[in-house]
């Protein structure tokens, strides 16, 4: 990693502040859940909670993990995993037909 | 090797075949392949590209099981204790700030703050490790829901049981990091390079756990 790489990092002043980011977006799904639980959401409760989740994804990888101010190969690699196994496994519950998540 | 560490080797062989030095010169252009990226990171990235399919089969798996009506015993999603594995999920999300607040200690060549976090990841890592087998214990013996029960908790235990053993084996590597540092008074440039791929190992153990905390504890439906 070349020193101008490292320059363009948070600082850890910045880190605590995505944590405490995190910290809030897990506060809401929890929320959400409880919410769901008295007022039944259904279809919204399960897409704003894989929304949240998938932030919550996108923030650790792209800052924590650095994916933002590595080399593309990187974040090519680790994407492509992860589109092919979300494919497989999406293809395999949609044969099987049975998805078994609130909504 | 790399064509250009390839050549580096030729020349170097070719032209100062008793310099001492030569083969050291050698070797730092083998750590270094055409990618710009060195080798052992770019293989943790590939590793962990590759956990995904390990992780997405045992999602699917717990997606496929955890609430087919028909089996003996109970069921996962009837005896969750949300309230206690959010702050586990807390817990975890914390220990991916202090392990990153490690990697930038180091960067700034302050071992002793690099030490601290070291080993708050790890002690957050344990506290999540301690949380998972009061949970396992919890349904064992109140609930009587074992690995047995059922397809539904077969698929539960495993795919919870996976995860927490690359916890552990996280917590292990954190602490021999933090052994070292210790012993050799701080981490060489060479064991910087490990903390960050021990980093990247698990940044990657919180994001699956992401996905599991919402998908297999917030979303999952009980039986009825």
């Amino acid at each position: 990693m070349t020193s101008d790489q490292h320059d363009r990092h948070p600082t850890p002043a910045q880190y605590w502040k995505i944590a405490a980011f995190l910290a809030v977006l897990t506060a809401i799904e929890v929320s959400l859940f409880y919410i769901d639980h008295a007022l039944g959401l259904g279809i919204f409760n399960a897409i704003m909670l894989l929304g949240l989740s998938a932030l919550k994804f996108l923030v650790v990888v792209g800052w924590f993990m650095h994916v933002r101010y590595e080399k593309p190969m990187i974040s090519r690699f680790f994407t492509a995993g992860f589109v092919l196994a979300v494919s497989l496994y999406l293809v395999v519950l949609a044969s099987l037909g049975v998805v078994a998540i609130r909504g | 090797m790399s064509d250009i560490a390839h050549d580096a080797a030729s020349s170097a062989g070719a032209e100062t075949v008793s310099d001492p030095y030569a083969s050291d010169a050698v070797a730092h252009h083998e750590e270094h392949e055409s990618t710009g990226i060195e080798n052992r990171k770019l293989g943790m990235w590939v590793f962990l590209s590759s956990e995904f399919l390990f992780f997405g089969a045992l999602i699917t798996n717990y997606l496929l099981y955890s609430n087919r009506p028909g089996f003996e015993g109970v069921y996962p999603a009837e005896i969750y204790d949300i309230p206690f594995t959010s702050v586990s999920s807390f817990v975890l999300l914390m220990s991916s700030l202090t392990m990153v607040l490690a990697h930038n200690a180091l960067s700034r060549n302050d071992q002793n703050g690099a030490r601290t976090w070291l080993f708050a990841t790890a002690a957050l890592g344990a506290v999540f490790l301690g949380g998972q087998v009061f949970e396992f214990t919890e349904f064992i013996v109140e609930y009587d829901m074992t690995l047995s029960t059922n397809p539904a908790a077969s698929a539960f235990y495993v795919l919870t049981g996976f995860h927490g053993t690359h916890v552990a084996i996280g917590v292990i590597m954190l602490l021999s990091l933090w052994g070292i540092s210790r012993r050799q008074g701080g981490l060489s440039e060479k064991h910087g390079l490990n903390l960050e791929l021990v980093g990247l190992y698990w940044h990657f153990v919180d994001i699956i756990w992401i996905v599991i905390f919402t998908v297999v504890y917030l979303l999952s439906v009980p039986v009825s």
